[in-house]
């Protein structure tokens, strides 16, 4: 068993173990979850240590490490040919860094549960069941595996929010169910078109492997996505930018892409913060890292044709996002909103098609991934208390819980893209490639650039105009003196988890040469591959 | 007679040589007929003589046809067909018919209805037979009368155990729409023997027959035909009476009806389809055609249906309407995939159904109700049941880690390969469709956990049973089943090689 697998399977061994301990030992169980996501993180941190910056990843197998491969399913279905599923783990520069933030996010939204009352034996066992679906998404190379993978993620979310969610929950689990579900029924039917269309090279069956689906020469001739002889269409699209347009759109939505955004804000504002911090820490990063993976990288040639669009629905993202922000008056509301804007950075960053931006898109994820987490989680710190977020029930919070307010200023100055912070590199870059996009000739124009910078000053607006709303001024809570006693200045518990985070979010933007070495070799990969046929 | 009298004794002879193709078909019949026995004399001394004939007589039968493996055959004068495709598909049936057997069992173990148990047992084993006859059968003869053998058996069972107006109703319903189809179909058989001169629907008179026929004609007697298999199937628009027998009749008798007949009636179409669309005449093309906008109006009719109901049974009821479209979308990919494909999606429905029924059965034992809403925060105090009827319900309606998503993944595969292989839209639509019906079917197949986890309710008294314990356990068994199969189909696939 390697490493990957252990990385994986860990969390299930402790899905099992709650569930088998009485309940007597409820007490234990969010130790247990705590203990097996610890070995989880510095299990990845090894990773991290170990990992070769030399090896380039993406389409070649000898690119990945880690490598696991175990033939899994193997039929013979007649006529429909051999059916080879591969038990497939391997990560690169695109997966460790998003595999160690998992694992780091993970321990964030344990941390936040540790006040959960409510039925905690379900409640963890269904977070590690889907810690475990989480971290196998990020791993597989093998698109049947992968698929597994995503769904499994969905049935704890739905339970998750279902059950441990705010007033209006039903509607909030099943709403994200369901877009999610509608985007993934169709890429199956992708899936089941490149498994025709694949031939693994050395045993002549058809296979899953998305390393050999990203090979063109191992694609049929005259198959449904061929690159050679292919005339299929579909409603006047050729067949190979239909696969991509579907897979887009099935991650698209998880990313979110305006206008398939609208379960993140109603998600958000339902579910518990945990779940809150592991929507916007991971499940985002989902949907940017499959566009990455799968997208760009087993359909290069459409996606060198659409990136124009996909520019487009980046800039329209960071935009409408932050302008949506601005109007918010939940406090929850308004960073799911920052969410979808900040998000938009990376398919603008990715669309770009230049180094630059594709790592900038890459460590915008990451960066993304535990700022965001930090303010859910600083959402939380009063929601806790007083179980409300509006943001005109609370003025001059500064004074009444000064460290709380050092922790959310230097959330929101670093997710505002302050120099110094992770979001500013991530930010930067993409906004570097993007600029750079037109004089290398991948078609998107300046203007995105110019737009996405616009977006950022709206980001700096609707984060200073929230700490202005909340934060300074004289003290006056909604709830009066009994808001005031509640609203006790951050803990123990809470300093733990935040400092952590932010000083991560100050050492990545100081030197963000930990995560660029690490991914270098893999993006430039990536470039090359796409940029062949532009 | 002269002619007949030197014939007679080579036709006995044929006869007498195809008895040994009948082994397992015999063993039900001689059960059928211990249990009617036992029934009339033996239960007075021992009340489960009937049962223990009957699930004997059913292991038996399987037995047999699973010594018939490999070695195909015909007998009874081409009549009897028996290939790998047929004891396959009558081993889920017997399968499938011993737990419905069970389920009944204990359903009525501790009830007083006045009624006799054993004479169920007796009809259940005739619509064995006929169910299985349907699946060793190329000729229109014998598949007609297997037919109305099933529909007989399965009239008497609904109307049998009915105890109030709205169950009567149900029966009443089922029967007279049932007898109607059966006349229409046999009207459109005789039409087909009219061109042909030939019943039995693989050999090339009668395909040379169809191919010759006026298309008006032809066109009408096909939709005559179809609509007694619709019936049987219950696809749209054959599929009104479905929904208010299911709901009518006793859980395990809907546990009964809404899977094993229908695997019968889809081999035999199984085969009628791929025998008749192998060729580029007209008459291929409308059957292919008349399939594919079955499939699809059925998927989206049932599943869209399904989303209002409240009572569980109705809604099954539909979810089953929509699994035969779905059943018939796998049929059209019988074309392009050996039939393990098939094979494969009806051993993982029937899997699928009888533990979700039996599910139910238990509930309904334990509460008294069949209401969606009467499950409200359940969870709590069930929750193995519950964790299992999820996970069906994640298998119903294709999610992976199940069964029921490797069926769905075979059957699309097999449908785009033959979209690859000619192009032709129905196949896209046919996928489309498939795709998006299973979205839709999230809605109601959650409204299960919707009510069992997330929604509180007061703690149920539970009612004084004591026979659910085997049904339950059946049922968990099957469960896990589903999940097994999903993480490991190479164990039941390579099976059906």
């Amino acid at each position: 068993m390697g490493l990957l697998s252990l990385l994986i399977f860990l969390p299930l061994i402790a899905t099992a173990l709650i569930l088998l301990l009485p309940a007597s030992m409820r007490q234990s169980y969010k130790y247990i979850s705590l203990g097996f996501t610890v070995v989880q993180f510095a299990l990845s941190g090894y990773l991290y240590t170990q990992f070769d910056n030399t090896v380039i990843g993406i389409n070649q197998a000898s690119g990945f490490q880690f490598v696991e491969q175990l033939a899994w399913i193997r039929l013979d279905l007649g006529s429909l040919g051999q059916l080879e599923i591969d038990y497939f783990l391997g990560v690169d520069g695109v997966s460790l860094p998003l595999l160690v933030l998992s694992a780091f996010v993970m321990l964030m939204a344990i941390g936040a549960s540790w006040n959960i009352t409510k039925s905690t034996k379900g409640y963890f066992a269904l977070l590690m069941l889907l810690n475990m679906a989480v971290m196998g998404i990020f791993c597989a190379l093998d698109f049947f595996l992968f698929y597994i993978f995503y769904e499994v993620m969905l049935l704890p979310l739905y339970f998750l929010i279902g059950i441990w969610g705010g007033a209006n929950r039903e509607y909030a689990a099943i709403k994200f169910f369901i877009y999610t579900l509608f985007g993934s029924v169709f890429m199956l039917l992708i899936i089941v078109g490149l498994y025709f269309s694949v031939i693994n090279p050395e045993t002549d069956a058809h296979t899953f492997n998305m390393l050999h689906m990203m090979n063109p020469n191992n694609y049929v001739d005259g198959s449904f996505f061929a690159y050679m002889n292919n005339y299929y269409e579909v409603l006047g699209i050729p067949a190979r930018m239909l696969g991509f347009i579907v897979l887009f759109f099935a991650f698209a939505i998880k990313v979110p892409i305006v206008p398939l955004h609208t379960w993140l804000p109603d998600a958000h504002v339902e579910a518990p913060t945990p779940v809150s911090i592991i929507l916007a820490g991971i499940l985002l990063k989902i949907g940017g890292y499959g566009i990455i993976r799968v997208c760009y990288s087993i359909f290069p040639d459409a996606a060198a044709d659409a990136n124009w669009w996909l520019g487009l629905i980046g800039v329209i993202s960071i935009l409408y996002g932050a302008l949506n922000a601005l109007a918010q008056k939940d406090l929850k509301r308004l960073i799911a909103y920052s969410s979808v804007s900040h998000m938009g950075f990376v398919l603008l960053g990715v669309a770009s098609l230049t180094a630059e931006g594709i790592s900038g898109a890459l460590f915008q994820m990451l960066s993304h991934g535990f700022l965001s987490a930090a303010l859910f989680f600083l959402v939380g710190v009063i929601y806790d208390r007083v179980h409300d977020r509006y943001i005109y029930n609370f003025r001059g919070l500064a004074s009444h819980m000064p460290t709380y307010t050092g922790f959310v200023a230097v959330a929101f100055f670093a997710s505002l893209g302050l120099p110094g912070f992770s979001a500013f590199i991530g930010e930067a870059f993409v906004i570097i490639g993007t600029f750079n996009a037109e004089s290398v000739g991948t078609g998107i124009p300046r203007w995105m650039a110019i737009a996405g910078s616009v977006g950022i000053l709206l980001s700096a607006a609707y984060l200073l105009w929230t700490l202005q709303r909340m934060f300074f001024g004289q003290t006056r809570f909604k709830g009066g003196e009994e808001w005031a006693s509640a609203l006790t200045d951050v803990n123990i518990r809470e300093r733990i988890i935040l400092f952590p985070t932010l000083a991560l979010a100050l050492l990545l933007g100081i030197m963000p040469s930990l995560v660029f070495d690490k991914m270098n070799a893999t993006v430039l990969n990536l470039v090359s591959l796409v940029s062949q046929y532009l | 007679m002269q002619d007949i009298n030197t014939q007679l004794p080579s036709i006995l002879d044929q006869v007498i040589q195809s008895i040994p193709f009948f082994k397992a078909e015999l063993a039900l019949i001689f059960a059928f007929l211990g249990s009617i026995i036992a029934t009339l004399f033996l239960d007075k001394l021992w009340k489960q003589s009937s049962f223990i004939i009957t699930l004997i007589g059913i292991v038996s039968s399987f037995v047999l046809a699973t010594q018939q493996f490999g070695q195909p055959q015909s007998g009874f004068f081409g009549m009897l067909i028996i290939d790998n495709f047929s004891v396959y598909s009558r081993g889920i049936i017997l399968a499938a018919l011993l737990i419905c057997v069970v389920f009944i069992q204990q359903h009525f173990q501790y009830k007083t209805f006045g009624k006799n148990l054993g004479d169920v047992y007796s009809i259940l084993l005739a619509a064995g037979l006929g169910i299985n006859l349907l699946t060793s059968t190329t000729n229109w003869l014998l598949a007609f009368i297997a037919i109305e053998t099933v529909s007989i058996s399965s009239y008497i069972l609904v109307g049998y155990f009915s105890e109030n107006k709205r169950q009567t109703e149900a029966s009443m319903k089922y029967v007279l729409f049932g007898s109607v189809s059966a006349a229409v179909m046999l009207y459109g058989l005789s039409l087909l023997y009219g061109f042909t001169g030939n019943l039995d629907f693989t050999s090339f008179e009668h395909i040379q027959g169809l191919i010759e026929a006026p298309k008006i004609l032809l066109s009408v007697a096909l939709l005559f035909m179809f609509t007694g298999l619709g019936f049987k199937l219950s696809f749209v628009p054959f599929h009104v009476w479905s929904p208010d027998v299911y709901e009518g009749a006793p859980t395990p008798v809907t546990a009964f009806l809404s899977t094993v007949p229908k695997i019968g009636a889809i081999i035999l179409l199984a085969r009628l389809f791929e025998e008749w669309t192998s060729s580029s005449f007209y008459f291929s093309e409308l059957v292919l055609i008349l399939i594919s906008v079955a499939s699809i109006t059925t998927m989206l009719i049932g599943n869209l249906v399904a989303l209002r109901q409240s009572n569980i049974k109705r809604m099954m009821a539909y979810s089953s309407i929509g699994h035969t479209g779905f059943l018939l979308m796998a049929l059209v990919g019988n074309l392009a995939s050996e039939p393990q494909v098939l094979l494969f999606y009806i051993a993982v429905y029937t899997i699928m159904n009888l533990a979700v029924f039996g599910l139910i059965d238990v509930m309904e034992q334990k509460i008294g109700s069949v209401q969606l809403e009467n499950y409200q925060g359940l969870g709590k105090q069930f929750p193995i049941t519950f964790s299992i009827f999820t996970l069906l319900g994640i298998s119903l309606i294709g999610l992976p880690p199940t069964a029921g998503f490797i069926g769905k993944l075979f059957v699309f595969t097999s449908i785009f390969d033959l979209f690859q292989f000619n192009n032709n839209r129905y196949y896209l639509i046919l996928l489309v469709v498939g795709a998006l019906t299973s979205v839709i079917s999230l809605f109601y197949y959650f409204k299960i956990p919707l009510y069992a986890f997330l929604r509180k309710g007061d703690e149920v008294k539970i009612l004084p049973t004591k026979s659910t314990q085997i049904v339950y356990i059946i049922s968990i068994i099957l469960g896990i089943t589903t999940l097994l199969l999903g993480i490991f189909p190479n164990l039941l696939l390579t099976l059906f090689k």
